[in-house]
Order: C-alpha cells, then sequence, then structure tokens
C-alpha cells in the first residue's frame, strides 16, 4: 500500500519537475517565436501579449526582403555543407585505420586529436588570421570552410571509429578472401554499412559549423560572403528597441534551419553520440 | 553472387603496390595528419610563440621580449577577468552536470513508468541546444531585457512584484549570463547522463531492492558511484567547451556594465581584435589553455584507476 503512494508520488514529483523544465528550455523559444509575430504596438505588451492578439508575418517578409538575409542564408548554408563533407572526406579514412590496422602510438594519437579538441578556435584563430592575410586568403569562402573541417575532425574521428568498430571483422576478411584490397574493403563494405554513422556525423558538423560565429567574423569582411551567424549578429547592431520584433523574426529564422536538421536525425545523432559516450 | 570476387582486371603489378600502399596505416591517416598539423598544431606552437614577441595585427616587425607577459598577467583588469570566468565556468559545470542527471533520470523514470511527455522534454531540451550562440544570446537578451518587452520583468510586472536588473545591475548579469549558458548547455550533460544511466547492471538495482535500501539510497550509493567515470568525463567536456564560450555572452551583456560579465575568451577576442594587441592575446589565449588543461588533468586524476590504462 505504501509502495504504491510512494509510486504515485515519485510519478507526480516527476511530472511537476518535467513541467519545470520544460517551461525553463521552451519558454525562451516560444517567447522568440511570440515577438517575431507581434506588430509594432504589441511588443511594448511584453508577456501581457504572449499570443500576440494580432499575429503577422510581416516581420519576416521584411527581414528577407530589405536585407541580406536570404544572401547570409545561402554562405551559411553553403559553408556548413562544404565543411560537412570535408571533414568525412579527411576523418573516414582515419576512422577506419584507428579501427582497423594495429600500430605503435594509435592509443596516443586517438588521445592527441582529443586534445586538440581542447583547444578553443580563439587560440587558434591568432596565427591563422595572420597567416590567411599574407597568403591573400582573406574574403574567401576557401579558408573558412578549410578552418570548419579542422575544428570538426577531432570529434568526427572519435565517433566514425566507434562506428567502424561495430561492423563485424569477419566481413573485412571474408571480402580480402575473395579478393578485395583494403580500399575495395572501405568502399564497397565499411562505407556502406557505417551509413547511419556517417549521416549523423555530417549532421552534427553542418549543424556546427551552422552555429559558427568566430572564423567567419574574423576571416571574413565582405558582406555578401557573410554566413548567417556573422549577419544575425551584424543585424542585431543596426536595430533599435523599436525594430526588436525584425530581431526576433531574423533570430528565428536562423535558428529554425538546425533545428530542422536536428529533429529530422535526432535518433541517428544521439546514437552516434551514445555510443561513442558509452565506449569512451 | 557479388561482384566483389570478380576483381581481377587491374595488372598485377599495381595490384602489389595498391595492396602496399593500403595496408600501412599512414596513408590513410594522413589527410588528418595534413589538416591538424595546418590548421592546429603549427598555429598552436605559433601562439606560444608569439606570446614572446611584441607583435601587433597590424605590424609586421616584431621583437623577442618578455614584456608581453608581464604586462599581460600584471594588468589590474586580469583579476576581475578570471573572476568572472570562475563564477561562469563553475556555475555553468555545476549547473549543467546537476540539471543533466536530474533530466535523464526522470526521464529514464518517465520512460519506464510510461509517463506523457518524457519525449517532448528531451527534445525539447535538445533543440535549445542546437540554437547557435549568437541567437542564443539574442533569445536571452529579449527575456532578460529591463524595456517594456523584456518577458521576465513583464511577468513580475503582471504580479505587481519589482522588476530586476537582469543585465545593468553588476552584481546581477553575471548569474543572468549563467542562467542562459545552463539553458544552452545540459541538453549535452543530459545526453551523457542518459547514456551512462543505461549503461547500469540492472541487477545491482534488484540487488539493493533485496537488502531493503530506500530510492534515495539506491540513488546515492548504486547510481552516482557506477556514474563517476561518465560525470568526470562530462565535467572535462563542459568545463572545455564553457571556459571557450563567449559568442553568446558577445550579444547577451557584450561583457558589461563594466566588466562584470568579460569572461576570458571574451577578453582574448576585445584584446586581439579591437586592441590588436596580438602577443598580449597569445598570452592570454596560452593562458585559457592552460587553465583547460589544467582542469581537465584535475578531473581525470579522480577518474576510477581502471579507467585509466
Amino acid at each position: 500500500m505504501s509502495g504504491r503512494t510512494g509510486t504515485r508520488l515519485g510519478d507526480a514529483f516527476s511530472y511537476l519537475f518535467m513541467l519545470v523544465m520544460f517551461i525553463f528550455f521552451a519558454g525562451p523559444l516560444t517567447y522568440l517565436l511570440s515577438m517575431a509575430m507581434r506588430d509594432k504596438r504589441e511588443i511594448y505588451r511584453g508577456a501581457a501579449r504572449y499570443i500576440p492578439q494580432n499575429p503577422t508575418i510581416d516581420n519576416f517578409i521584411t527581414v528577407l526582403n530589405n536585407s541580406y538575409f536570404p544572401v547570409y542564408l545561402w554562405n551559411g548554408l553553403k559553408l556548413a555543407a562544404l565543411s560537412g563533407f570535408g571533414v568525412l572526406i579527411v576523418a573516414l579514412p582515419a576512422a577506419y585505420a584507428f579501427s582497423r590496422f594495429q600500430f605503435r602510438g594509435k592509443g596516443l594519437s586517438m588521445m592527441g586529436l582529443l586534445l586538440f579538441q581542447m583547444i578553443s578556435p580563439l587560440v587558434i584563430m591568432v596565427p591563422l588570421y595572420r597567416y590567411m592575410n599574407r597568403l591573400g586568403m582573406l574574403d574567401t569562402h576557401f579558408a573558412v570552410v578549410m578552418v570548419y573541417i579542422a575544428l570538426g575532425v577531432p570529434l568526427a574521428t572519435w565517433l566514425l571509429k566507434s562506428t567502424v568498430d561495430g561492423i563485424p571483422r569477419s566481413l573485412d576478411e571474408a571480402a580480402m578472401i575473395d579478393g578485395c584490397n583494403r580500399f575495395s574493403v572501405f568502399w564497397r563494405i565499411v562505407l556502406p554499412l557505417s551509413a547511419p554513422g556517417i549521416a549523423s556525423v555530417f549532421i552534427i558538423t553542418v549543424i556546427a559549423g551552422w552555429s559558427q560565429f568566430l572564423v567567419p567574423f574574423l576571416l571574413l569582411t565582405k558582406n555578401d560572403l557573410m554566413p548567417i551567424g556573422v549577419g544575425i549578429f551584424n543585424f542585431r547592431g543596426m536595430q533599435t528597441d523599436s525594430s526588436i520584433q525584425l530581431l526576433a523574426a531574423a533570430c528565428l529564422i536562423s535558428v529554425v534551419p538546425a533545428i530542422v536538421a536536428f529533429l529530422s536525425l535526432q535518433r541517428l545523432i544521439l546514437g552516434a553520440m551514445t555510443s561513442g559516450a558509452v565506449k569512451g | 553472387m557479388s561482384p566483389i570476387a570478380i576483381e581481377v582486371d587491374s595488372p598485377p603489378q599495381s595490384r602489389s603496390f595498391m595492396r602496399r600502399f593500403a595496408g600501412a596505416p599512414l596513408p590513410w591517416i594522413m589527410p588528418v595528419i595534413i589538416v591538424i598539423g595546418i590548421f592546429y598544431l603549427y598555429p598552436v606552437i605559433d601562439v606560444f610563440r608569439l606570446s614572446f614577441t611584441n607583435a601587433t595585427l597590424i605590424g609586421d616587425n616584431q621583437d623577442y621580449t618578455l614584456g608581453s607577459i608581464v604586462n599581460a598577467l600584471s594588468s589590474p583588469q586580469l583579476p576581475d577577468i578570471l573572476w568572472a570566468t570562475l563564477i561562469f565556468v563553475g556555475g555553468s559545470v555545476i549547473g549543467q552536470q546537476i540539471l543533466g542527471i536530474a533530466v535523464a533520470v526522470v526521464v529514464i523514470r518517465g520512460e519506464k513508468r510510461g509517463l506523457f511527455g518524457t519525449t517532448i522534454l528531451r527534445t525539447t531540451a535538445l533543440i535549445a541546444w542546437v540554437v547557435p550562440g549568437i541567437a542564443g544570446g539574442i533569445i536571452w537578451q529579449m527575456l532578460f531585457s529591463e524595456a517594456p518587452y523584456g518577458a521576465l520583468n513583464s511577468i513580475l510586472r503582471l504580479m505587481h512584484m519589482p522588476t530586476v536588473a537582469w543585465l545593468s545591475d553588476p552584481a546581477i548579469a553575471p548569474w543572468s549570463t549563467l542562467i542562459s549558458n545552463i539553458w544552452r548547455g545540459t541538453a549535452f550533460s543530459m545526453v551523457v547522463m542518459y547514456a551512462a544511466l543505461k549503461a547500469i547492471d540492472p541487477s545491482l538495482y534488484e540487488a539493493a531492492e533485496v537488502d531493503g535500501a530506500t530510492a534515495s539510497q539506491q540513488f546515492f550509493f548504486v547510481t552516482l558511484p557506477q556514474l563517476r567515470a561518465a560525470i568526470l568525463v562530462n565535467m572535462i567536456l563542459i568545463t572545455i567547451q564553457t571556459v571557450n564560450t563567449f559568442d553568446a555572452i558577445i550579444t547577451l551583456t557584450g561583457g558589461g556594465p563594466g566588466r562584470a560579465t568579460e569572461v576570458i575568451s571574451l577578453y582574448v577576442f576585445n584584446i586581439v581584435f579591437r586592441n590588436y594587441d596580438l602577443s598580449g592575446g597569445s598570452v592570454l589565449s596560452v593562458l585559457m589553455l592552460i587553465i583547460s588543461l589544467g582542469l581537465a588533468f584535475v578531473y581525470a586524476s579522480f577518474l576510477p584507476k581502471e579507467e585509466e590504462q
């Protein structure tokens, strides 16, 4: 009897906790949506107009028409997607090697990769800015993508290694007996079977690239090269208290693609992250 | 049956070359070595070198000197910066860790009991995590703003309570930035803790139940010890993440009021790219690196013995 009431009490407490947490996590985003859909008069009503009386999509139209926003969005997408492909090209062969070869210093180089992951992009951007400047590579998307790739490679290699570890070695061996060399084993067996892991690493890298601010902010100066992260930072600097609804709309536009990309592959991403975390 | 078996059309000489080439690990790892070498290793070495110079971002001339190190470390602002960093990093690590465990425990309990809303909560927390730092700063500024549209203050006003100077009072602003960072970062801890909780052997709980352990005893004597390694690894990751965060702060407070929320990464950013002081920024970059790695080693030393092999 007491055990039953205890479980009930636990359920009630769980529900209460989940409600509080839900408000904490969802509240800010719904308020952003509310602000983005208000007209000029309603923004001054604050939380009293949580659900706007005259909801409007004019702010989104204004932002997309009157500014560089479509360009920022395109640049953001381009840089993020290219870095996603680049990370895979660089990290996949290494993940295969770390998974299938035994060689001296393997553990050490895996740890070394993690150490690089610990270094702030801020630290490496100082010298990189100078090199790029001297090489005349400032204001090129190439430079930005290369830095994104470098930032994404350590984690991607770790995650992809744990994916490849999950493919039975016996498949490799069978293919080798059938006359495959390492390249064709990699290309025909390992790559297709790692597809879920590859997809999640791609999405993780794309979302990270989409969120990037520092690298493009430093390496790019021309407005028509800026990706969304820098674009919205600059856009914010031009707004006043009376155009906060426009900033909210712009902010929402920059957030939604990342959320959609994440939600559509949520299971894959969590799978890759947790298997990496558990196996270390 | 499969086309895999019929691969004999390449001449034997190139095949043996391919086999030798592909059979060694180095060619496979080469791309990573090149990318990391050019974009990580060399810049890091250069940061160490630059901190022994008086280089600026604009000029090309530089001399080797210890002056930059002395100047940067004896700067009267540094204690305030380090204090702000300590509050921000310490608070974020503690807050995200505790909240991450709590959410993960409740989500797992909810899944077991079939409670409504567990998936919704998990997904919402993860959405906050995907929000770009700059956007996160803008969102929280709308919540904390003291202008009429500020969400929190307008709620307080509706309830006839005194408003709070969330972002303009130097004593309160650090806590505001902290809350916004916990909002963004908790989902990561939640994912790690969720995976670790799932990996705990259920028979441990059965044994505890037979021994008559209460729910809280089970949590403190079974769950927490089993989570020890995951908690420490997670703390390493969020510490480094938080030490390096500045984009969320730059839009939320810009480091103000005064220097109340100017953490070390924002300080480095300002010194290098607003004051063009390359050498000073390099010294502080190195300091940042030492803080991250130092804390990581401290946590790692608490890892259970069998994890260290």
